[in-house]
Order: C-alpha cells, then sequence, then structure tokens
C-alpha cells in the first residue's frame, strides 16, 4: 500500500466517523462564502453601475449674462486650465428656451407668454473619463463657482453624494464582512478538527504508537480540510449563481434594478474564492494537528 | 554501532539489542518507579522481566519503546539512543518494535482485523499482504471466527490476544509483551508462547514482562527479577 491510498483511506474514514460535525463545518464554510460572495458581487455591481452613471455626468455651469466670444474663449482657457475636458458647450438663452421647449413637446405652448430669453445661459462642461471620482468632481464643481460671471454650478450633487457614500459604506460592508467571515470558517474548521483529534486521541496515540509517521497521521486531516474547503466554496458560490439567477430573471425589464445591469463574479474571482477557501480551510486543520503532534 | 537509519540499525545483526545503563525513573511529586537499571538483552534473545505488581516491570518496557522518557541514565536499542530519535527516525524505529500493552490499548470501535491490520497499514504494506497476515495470526492464536468482529464486544482474553497479534504482525525485530497470559487458559497460553517462540526463533528479540512462572520456568532464559523498582536477581532458567 502506498502513502497515498493510506491516507486516503484514513481520511475516508475519519469523515465516515465524524460525519455529523463535518456536515456542519461545510455547511458553515458554505455559508460564509455565499455572504460573502454576496455582498462582494452587491459590491461589483454597485461600482459598475456608479462607472456607468458617471459616464453621463456633466456639470452646468449657469452665467449671470451670456458671454461673448472673446469671454467665450477666455473661460474655455479658464475651465482647460483645471484639467483637459472631454467637451465644453457654450448654450445661449436661446438655445436653453429651444432645448426646453423641445423637452416639454406638446406641452411647449406653455412658454407661448414667456420671453425668449428667461433662461439663464450656461457652459456645459463634461469632465474627461479619467475625472469621475466624486471627489474630483466635487473640486471641479467649486472651481468653476469660481469663475467670473458663474452663478451657479449643478451636476445633481446630492444625488452623487448619496450614492458616493452609499459606496463607501459598501466596501466597508464587504471588507468587515470578509474578514469576520474568514475567521469564522477557519476557527469553524479548526475546531472541528480538534473534536475529532480529541474523539480519536486513543487512535492517534496508537497510531504513533506503532510506528506512524507525522505525514501519516497529519495529511488526512489536512485532506479534510481541503475537502471542506472546496465543498463549501463550491456550493456557496453556487447557491449564490442561483440566487443571481433568480434576481436577474425576475427583475429584468424597465425599472430600478435595471440600472445595475446584473453581472455574475469574473472567473478569475470565483477561482480565487475556492483557493482561497481551501486555504484557510487547510491552515484551520493543520494549526489542529500540530497541536497534537507536539503533544 | 549507530547508523542514520534505525530501521537500518534494527536489520543489521547485532549482539546487543537492549542497552540500558544505570536507568531512573521517577514521577511526580516523589515516587521512584525504577532506580539504577541497568542491564544488556542480546539480539534473538527471549528474556523475561518478573516482580510483583508495582515492581517497575511495565514502566521498564515503556522506557524501552521509548513510551516514557527515563529521569536518568541510558537507553541504546539496536545501538541506538532512543531518547534522542524525533519524528520520521523515531517512527521508522518504532515500526520495528511490536508492544502488547498490559491495557491493550486496542480500539475498541474496530473489527479485530482491522485492529490487526493497522501495525502493516503505517508500513504501507501491501493490502493483500495484510489480509493474508492478519488471517495467518488469527488462525495461530484461534482467533478467526472474530476476524470481523468488533473489538469492545470480545471478551479480555480474546482482547489480549488481538494485542498480540497486533504486536507481532508486522514482523518486529523486538517484540515487547506485557502480561501476555494473564487472561488465559493453560491451552490458549501454549498457542501464544507458541507464536512468540517461532518468532523468537526466525530472529525477533523478545522481552516478556509476567507473572506467569509456567511460562517463563520452561526454556533456557534469563530472567530479571524486580523489587520496588529495582534489580533483585537476574537468573536463568533451567527448565525443559
Amino acid at each position: 500500500m502506498n502513502f497515498w491510498l493510506a491516507v486516503f483511506r484514513q481520511a475516508g474514514r475519519n469523515l465516515r466517523q465524524t460525519w455529523a460535525s463535518q456536515l456542519m463545518t461545510f455547511l458553515t464554510v458554505s455559508l460564509s462564502v455565499l455572504i460573502f460572495a454576496f455582498f462582494y458581487l452587491v459590491y461589483t455591481n454597485t461600482i459598475g453601475a456608479s462607472d456607468r452613471l458617471s459616464e453621463d455626468i456633466r456639470l452646468i455651469v449657469y452665467l449671470e449674462e451670456e458671454p461673448g466670444t472673446a469671454m467665450q474663449e477666455q473661460l474655455l482657457r479658464k475651465i482647460n486650465n483645471f484639467d483637459k475636458t472631454e467637451e465644453i458647450r457654450f448654450i445661449s438663452k436661446a438655445d436653453a428656451y429651444k432645448r426646453f421647449a423641445e423637452q416639454l413637446g406638446d406641452d411647449s405652448d406653455v412658454l407661448a407668454d414667456m420671453p425668449k430669453d428667461f433662461l439663464p445661459a450656461s457652459i456645459e462642461v463634461i469632465p474627461l473619463k479619467g475625472l469621475r471620482g466624486f471627489n474630483q468632481i466635487k473640486l471641479f464643481s467649486e472651481y468653476l463657482t469660481q469663475l467670473p460671471g458663474s452663478e451657479k454650478v449643478q451636476y445633481g450633487q446630492e444625488w452623487m453624494e448619496r450614492f458616493y457614500y452609499f459606496t463607501q459604506l459598501l466596501t466597508i460592508v464587504v471588507l468587515l464582512s470578509g474578514t469576520l467571515l474568514i475567521l469564522t470558517a477557519t476557527f469553524m474548521v479548526a475546531y472541528t478538527i480538534r473534536l475529532t483529534i480529541m474523539g480519536r486521541h486513543d487512535e492517534l496515540e496508537l497510531l504513533k504508537l506503532v510506528g506512524a509517521t507525522n505525514s501519516y497521521i497529519r495529511t488526512p486531516f489536512l485532506l479534510e480540510g481541503i475537502l471542506q474547503g472546496f465543498m463549501g466554496s463550491i456550493i456557496g458560490l453556487t447557491a449564490l449563481y442561483a440566487l443571481f439567477r433568480w434576481i436577474s430573471i425576475h427583475f429584468s425589464g424597465p425599472g430600478l434594478l435595471n440600472l445595475f445591469h446584473f453581472t455574475f463574479l469574473q472567473p478569475i474571482i470565483v477561482i480565487s474564492i475556492v483557493f482561497i477557501s481551501i486555504g484557510l480551510c487547510t491552515l484551520g486543520s493543520f494549526t489542529s494537528i500540530q497541536k497534537f503532534l507536539k503533544i | 554501532m549507530e547508523t542514520d537509519n534505525p530501521i537500518e540499525a534494527l536489520e543489521v545483526p547485532e549482539n546487543t539489542m537492549i542497552e540500558m545503563i544505570k536507568v531512573s525513573r521517577t514521577y511526580v511529586p516523589d515516587i521512584t518507579a525504577l532506580s539504577d537499571i541497568s542491564l544488556t538483552v542480546d539480539t534473538g534473545e527471549m528474556f523475561f522481566l518478573i516482580g510483583r505488581s508495582g515492581a517497575g516491570k511495565t514502566t521498564l518496557l515503556k522506557l524501552i519503546c521509548n513510551m516514557e522518557v527515563p529521569s536518568n541514565g541510558l537507553i541504546e536499542v539496536a545501538g541506538y539512543n532512543i531518547n534522542n530519535l524525533k519524528g520520521k527516525r523515531l517512527a521508522h524505529l518504532r515500526q520495528k518494535i511490536g508492544v502488547a500493552y498490559q491495557d491493550f490499548k486496542l480500539l475498541d470501535d474496530r473489527t479485530v482485523a482491522e485492529n490487526v491490520a493497522i501495525a502493516m497499514e503505517v508500513s504501507y504494506k501491501n493490502p493483500q499482504a495484510i489480509r493474508q497476515t492478519v488471517r495467518d495470526l488469527l488462525e495461530q492464536l484461534q482467533l478467526t471466527d472474530k476476524h470481523n468482529t468488533i473489538t469492545g464486544e470480545l471478551s479480555r482474553g480474546e482482547q489480549q490476544r488481538v494485542a498480540l497479534a497486533r504486536a507481532v504482525a508486522n514482523s518486529p525485530r523486538l517484540i515487547l509483551v506485557d502480561e501476555p497470559t494473564g487472561n488465559l487458559d493453560a491451552n490458549t497460553t501454549e498457542r501464544v508462547m507458541n507464536l512468540l517462540n517461532r518468532r523468537n526463533k526466525s530472529g525477533a528479540t523478545i522481552v516478556i514482562a509476567t507473572h506467569d512462572p509456567t511460562i517463563y520456568q520452561k526454556g533456557n532464559h534469563r530472567i530479571l527479577e524486580l523489587r520496588d523498582g529495582q534489580i533483585h536477581s537476574l537468573t536463568r532458567s533451567n527448565g525443559s
């Protein structure tokens, strides 16, 4: 009998004898992976949505007066002094009126009695794609407010601010849940293996007395850790994928959730979660069995 | 002679299998189990330890197989200081020492066959060879019908024989046996001793701790009597 056949037999025996506690650990690992991966999935989708929304960001600088050509060039220079932009458009009072009338469509007759210059002139600034962070937009907006003739700058700051803080909160939740769940899974596996070792103390002691090497005793427990990490992460991720499919099917179509364009985790992230789970569970096993072997 | 490999050391025919020099074992707080024991057991010898309960026989056997560490003194097995061995080297040496413990140390939830096989499994023996050896040993010890019986369901006499079968299963070069016939009738005692004698004739060194004069008075063996942890006498039996 070679080493691997012997340790696989031993691992199979361990699993048969301690199936109840193994099942509990397996469920804990699955649940930990499911919860963490769920938060991570929400996080990546929120970041994705944030990126898509930021593509539509434009800052509108309302002006006190309609600038002349020379003034327009000066303002253009000043704006580009802060940073390069994707596009800068000057909207005259007449253009603003025309655009508003088009937006009103059939109801544009409500403007019939209004003077054609009642809307202020403005500058539409579309920042570069690299300049999409909330703080950068805020700084840019503050700069634009200080431009001569600027009355007010609008870019949906309230909404952006809320969304920014939401993503910040989500980042903290993902990091905290990740850390806590990693600790939970590792300790659960270590605890189960420790219980197994305590329950089979006599047998392990005997194995040492009849000449079993430390590898012979240790390897079946490491295999258990690998199996728990692998199966736990696969089941957790499969459950998450099922949940993802259910949400995609039931919440597709027009609506708020459609804004998010749900996508599942990247294959590299899935593989990383499986490997990290295997690594942590194996580490839990290793620390427990090492304590026994040192006795 | 010391070699790097303890297994090789046991395979090489040495004149001395066990050497103990001024060995003592004291338990906390102040109980002396063995005091100043010096003895030599030759390779291929069948050696008997006798003495009343508490004389130190079991402690002596535990020291030889490194289950316990001496408080003082030197213990060499096959020229190897057994207390200096660790890890894989100690494991390999233990594979070549078969021990039948007084408390049997059987796995009560395993079958008789599994208990005997465990000593060979750790040496990665061929599964077919393991099955064959288990069958042969159980037959020699009249336990064939108990092959698949859970060990916890056996009588003490049967458990004792299973422990002995496990001790000799891996063809060890040194066999340590603690009270091998304590729970056995005369007929089974004879079978057990026949098995040990066969192993001894095939070259194994055997140390037996016993109360039973019927087994050490037969043959021509050295007998060490312990009293209160000290050597009281070292004699030679001259029975037939």
